[in-house]
């Protein structure tokens, strides 16, 4: 051609303000289409959580939309038996199955939904409480791995509201993190990537200093200023042992909780020399603006709740509760259930005493530790529904799979925004006509509920939502309408509700209990084990892993491609006689995996790391057969806030005498031609 | 309607702002119609990513830490791939004077990559096909290439035109900023801003005079209109 498509553009396309649902966030995303297809998804400019940027998970999003290995009808699956062939429903008989469900005894019915989306959640459980069946729980790797139960008790214990915090990153200049990987996974990565940009380098002020906490650095640790390489399980010895000594320096009483742990001690416990600690409390102890985060691996183990609250009251110390850069509570209610009640629910349907199971945006078959026993509790189910738009583990597990629209196709929204610098709700619309024979699960319930003679006062998914958000018709919004079908448009138009002006809520000033709890000193790994992290990258909690886009996307520490590596401190490597690319085999009490090597420069020498989100058996043709899955290898226990305990997990490393090599992006030779 | 002035588009890469988070590799793929290859072409050194991440260790462990440093395109104003292309694929376009690759005249010597220091340029070695419905993502907005044909950033040039189209039609200048490349869009940290450099007041003239900013081998003398602001450790640097 004489003028190529780049400069020959006829047609104009359209925008669709909607959210995204890749993880809880509740990005706001514009989405370009044309002709009925969407094209590109672009940061929504005006949306306070993302403020028009967007993550890798979310930009690839229209490879689950289009993804060829949907679910593209209602289906009878038969659990995969030989038996009962799986053959196609029509929606009508979907319905009626749903509605039969419905019926059995309500105490015997339960819900297991996925962090998003929130609308499904809010009519499940209108739904559940009319039948008078338990609510539904809300379960996901992401919010685990994130240990969000466990902040949520630490700031109902110290603040009296159970709510996610809201850390003012942007205009904090000396911050401590302790295990929160914000610019990758955590509450709301584009919120906190956008704050850790203008922290560096928007603060006319001075340049912001970070300070990691973590046994394995991760990609915050990696752009920290000073990375303290941690024992794992001694974050909370440390954080008490600094909050004394900040107390002190500040000329502060020392409250009593802080005096469980000395300077030494934490030195000893943590493998951090007292003079660094030392001087890291006097940095923060002095600093115009500091704060303290916390979250991840420095939740997720049994000083976990011990933790969250000494680093919650480490801000309060240097009073920045509702300072500029300092912390502040969301207003939105968050629900996340912590993993003890999944663990009921498993104890529940191995005793038989669950007769229908429903499972909406969760794999609970891939994203729960395998030790928990879900697998085999399932088999006790005699009816399992899955409302999933793909063939996952569970779904593929499931009597019946009832395929919701897949996000892009979807009405609903987002109330429960982590990372909103004010209060705000997050709208969802389709952006295109569904590509195939799926329906709103909202719509499958109120239909099924209707059949039964148990109608909720909502029409359609629509209508729940418009009835759902009329209270903000007239709560001081940015824009306000006096009847709901204006309001609507708006709501679509501007892709959601919020405030015209930032303000969150402050903690109140914390009353500090006497303890924070009882401290257990981490294991020392045994002569040949190491401890065992595991991580989420940019495939989040493994449902990304079907989107080829994602699968080539380098990991951004290792560059690593389409596959499970294990990492391993280059000394340690040596010491066992591992080179690159080696397969080990990595043993647990609850299981064992494999994986490569990827000898990582940046870990403690008695801490391997896998990270999640591969090794899956079912998911499509780019996810299956495809690395390992660490929650495989996962103990069951939990901290004291129900969270998971997987830190001070320790794991033996055997060489398996093959190798498969990585497919990593950081050797320009590429690996296949150097052996 | 207003007179319209050559615009010099340029871009800056604050590494200190940037995380290395790579959302602008997908960012790019995506608008860009860029294929996926699989894993055993990406361990051969045969992805196609417009944009990347160079990533390197420095120091010795526990003060060891990876620096990030995206690097694409540099749109050399002397650039090393145009004179080295028999067919003349390889050319400045006459509008926006960046270097662009005309894939319908392109006979796959690869000789611009080879002479490419930046190794910003990539191969297709094969058709790699998209399953259906998946073609449906495709940008109409930019040309679909095919086995033996030679690629690399464009600085997104529809996304250029289509802004200056716009801005013709309404008889108006184009404002610093309305032009965003889909890394640029993307880019969570803000690391990436893009823009006329033959204004001095746009955003990116004023930061590319900072005091951090290089070249990528600048003693090449190629003249790239990408700059680089050096990232700020707390202790020196």
């Amino acid at each position: 051609y004489t003028q190529m498509p780049e400069y020959n553009q006829t047609g104009e396309s359209t925008y669709y303000a909607s959210t995204c649902r890749e993880c809880p966030a509740g990005c706001g995303i514009l989405v370009r289409t044309r002709e009925g297809r969407a094209l590109t998804i672009e940061g929504n400019p005006n949306h306070p959580v993302n403020r028009g940027r967007l993550c890798a998970r979310g930009l690839t999003a229209q490879q689950g939309l289009y993804n060829p290995d949907r679910v593209r009808g209602p289906r009878f699956q038969g659990r995969g038996k030989p038996t009962s062939p799986p053959r196609d429903l029509t929606w009508e008989e979907a319905v009626q199955v749903v509605g039969s469900a419905l019926q059995k005894p309500p105490e015997r019915i339960a819900f297991l939904l996925g962090l998003v989306p929130d609308h499904l959640f809010d009519l499940v459980s209108e739904l559940t409480q009319a039948l008078g069946a338990p609510p539904p729980l809300r379960y996901g790797a992401l919010a685990a791995l994130d240990g969000r139960t466990t902040l949520l008790e630490a700031t109902r214990r110290l603040f009296d509201t159970p709510a996610l915090p809201y850390f003012d990153l942007a205009q904090a200049e000396v911050t401590l993190a302790f295990g929160a990987d914000f610019l990758q996974a955590w509450l709301s990565p584009v919120t906190y990537t956008r704050a850790y940009g203008n922290m560096r380098q928007g603060n006319p002020r001075r340049r912001g200093e970070l300070i990691v906490f973590e046994p394995r650095q991760s990609l915050t640790a990696g752009n920290a200023d000073r990375w303290v390489p941690i024992a794992p399980g001694s974050e909370a010895h440390v954080a008490l042992a600094l909050g004394g000594r900040v107390a002190e320096l500040r000329g502060l009483p020392v409250p009593e909780a802080f005096r469980a742990v000395s300077l030494e001690e934490a030195a000893r416990v943590s493998g951090i020399p007292a003079a660094q600690l030392e001087d890291l409390a006097v940095t923060f102890a002095t600093a115009e603006r500091p704060l303290a985060l916390v979250g991840g691996s420095a939740l997720t183990q049994p000083n976990g709740l011990v933790t969250a609250q000494a680093v919650l009251a480490l801000n309060a110390l240097v009073n920045n509760l509702g300072q500029p850069g300092g912390v502040f509570l969301t207003p939105a209610e968050a629900t996340p259930a912590p993993l003890t009640a999944v663990s009921d629910l498993v104890r529940r349907m191995q005793a038989g005493e669950i007769e229908v199971l429903f499972i909406h945006g969760v794999n609970p078959l891939f994203e729960l530790p395998a030790a928990l026993g879900f697998a085999a509790a399932l088999e006790n189910v005699p009816l399992v529904i899955s409302f999933a738009p793909f063939p996952d583990e569970t779904a593929l597990q499931s009597d019946y799979i009832f395929p919701d629209h897949s996000a892009l196709e979807s009405f609903g929204y987002q109330r429960s925004l982590a990372g909103a610098d004010r209060p705000a709700w997050s709208a969802s619309q389709p952006v295109v006509v569904p590509l195939y024979n799926t329906r709103a699960t909202v719509d499958v319930l109120l239909a099924a509920a209707q059949a039964i003679g148990r109608a909720l006062p909502y029409r359609d998914e629509v209508d729940f939502i418009q009835q759902k958000i009329l209270p903000l018709l007239n709560a001081g919004g940015f824009y306000t309408a006096p009847e709901i079908l204006t309001f609507w448009s708006r709501w679509l138009q501007y892709g959601g509700w919020w405030t015209p002006a930032a303000g969150l809520p402050a903690p109140r000033s914390p009353r500090l209990p006497a303890s924070f709890g009882t401290l257990t000193p981490p294991p020392a790994p045994a002569e040949g084990q190491f401890y065992l992290l595991t991580y989420t990258n940019h495939l989040g909690d493994g449902s990304g892993a079907n989107r080829p886009w994602l699968q080539e996307l380098p990991d951004a520490m290792t560059t690593v491609t389409w596959n499970t590596w294990v990492e391993i401190h280059p000394t340690t490597a040596e010491h066992l006689g591992l080179k690159d690319d080696d397969v080990v085999r990595i043993t647990t009490p609850y299981g064992a995996v494999e994986a490569s090597v990827y000898r990582y420069p940046a870990i403690r020498p008695d801490t391997i790391a896998i990270p999640f989100g591969q090794g899956h058996t079912a998911l499509g043709r780019w996810a299956e057969g495809r690395g390992c899955n660490p929650a495989q290898i996962l103990p069951a226990a939990t901290n004291p806030a129900g969270d998971p305990a997987f830190i001070g997990t320790t794991a033996t490393l055997m060489p398996t005498g093959r190798r498969r090599p990585l497919a990593r992006v950081e050797s320009k030779d590429g690996v296949y031609g150097e052996h | 309607m207003a007179e319209e002035r050559p615009a010099k588009w340029g871009l800056v890469v604050d590494l200190d702002r940037c995380t290395g988070c790579n959302a602008c590799i997908a960012a790019c793929s995506m608008e860009n119609n860029v294929p996926f290859v699989g894993e055993d072409e990406v361990a051969y050194g045969r992805a196609l990513y417009w944009i990347r991440t160079q990533r390197y260790w420095e120091g010795e462990y526990p003060a060891v830490t990876p620096t990030f440093q995206p690097v694409m395109c540099q749109q050399c104003g002397n650039a090393p791939c145009e004179p080295v292309c028999p067919v003349y694929a390889s050319v400045h376009s006459e509008e926006e004077q960046i270097n662009l690759a005309v894939y319908n005249r392109c006979v796959g010597t690869r000789y611009c990559a080879n002479n490419c220091p930046y190794f910003a340029r990539v191969f297709n070695w094969f058709d790699y096909e998209l399953p259906e419905p998946m073609r449906s993502y495709l940008n109409p907005d930019v040309t679909v290439r095919r086995r033996g044909v030679m690629e690399k950033c464009t600085f997104c040039v529809q996304r250029i035109v289509r802004g200056r189209q716009k801005a013709r039609a309404e008889g108006r200048e184009l404002r610093d900023g309305e032009i965003q490349p889909a890394c640029v869009q993307a880019c969570p940290a803000e690391a990436l801003v893009f823009g006329d450099l033959s204004d001095p007041e746009s955003r990116v003239s004023q930061l590319a005079r900072s005091q951090r900013r290089y070249h990528l081998l600048e003693e090449l003398g190629t003249l790239p209109r990408v700059t680089y602001l050096k990232g700020v450790g707390n202790h020196g640097g």
